[in-house]
């Protein structure tokens, strides 16, 4: 799986759950590739994927959570997920 | 100093009804001179051309409220100015891709149509579209 969380520089709502959600992800999936990207860096590829606001969460290419979800509602989508591939 | 509508007007280069920006509540509303003349402050100039600058940078009236109050705020910082400023060209973006998208999807229907005149009933472009309507209801 693959899990991006697009933010921009300074932005203290983007890193204020941030390692909680990385925590997340790792405790549930381990080989999940987990990225952080710069919007300023990956603009076209944030165009692509259709983020609208910022912070976002993109898994496997969808735009899934367009505000920084908490660790809980993080939590609930990838348990979801994970049943839906097994 | 208090300045007349039609010196606001002239200034920042629009219209007289600088009501409508009193009517979005982007501006303090005029005072009336003793001669019923409605009078600005300095202030709502500055205002207007600030909302022109932001609409040609497709800001809505709504989200240059927003700007406007993040200017106030004691809070607030260039941080977060950027991330709207970067939001917007997100969406903007995102309507161009959109719209190229219409525009490839005209293209194709265009081609499809030869110049002869042909009558109405066989216009492919009209048959294409019915046939669009016909497989999403």
């Amino acid at each position: 799986m693959k899990i991006d969380l697009l933010y921009t520089p300074g932005c203290p709502k983007c890193v204020a759950n941030k390692e909680g959600l990385r925590a997340t992800a790792k405790n549930l999936i381990p080989n999940a590739l987990w990225r952080e990207m710069n919007v300023l860096d990956e603009i076209e590829y944030a165009v692509e994927l259709g983020v609208l606001t910022l912070p976002a969460i993109a898994i496997d290419g969808e735009v899934v959570f367009a505000s920084l979800p908490t660790s809980q509602q993080f939590e609930r989508e990838l348990i979801k997920r994970i049943n839906k591939e097994a | 100093m208090s300045l007349t509508i039609g010196k606001i007007a002239a200034l920042a280069n629009v219209s007289t009804d600088t009501r409508y920006y009193e009517r979005e509540l982007l501006i303090e509303p005029a005072v009336k001179s003793e001669g019923g003349y409605r009078l600005y402050e300095h202030d709502a100039l500055r205002r207007i051309s600030f909302i022109k600058q932001a609409q040609q940078c497709g800001f809505t009236l709504t989200e240059i409220r927003a700007l406007l109050t993040l200017r106030k705020s004691d809070e607030a910082c260039c941080n977060d100015v950027r991330r709207l400023a970067l939001e917007k060209r997100l969406q903007l973006e995102a309507k161009i891709t959109a719209m190229k998208v219409m525009s490839k999807a005209l293209h194709n229907l265009i081609e499809t149509c030869s110049v002869d005149g042909r009558n109405l009933e066989d216009c492919p472009i009209i048959a294409a579209l019915e046939q669009a309507t016909g497989t999403t209801s």
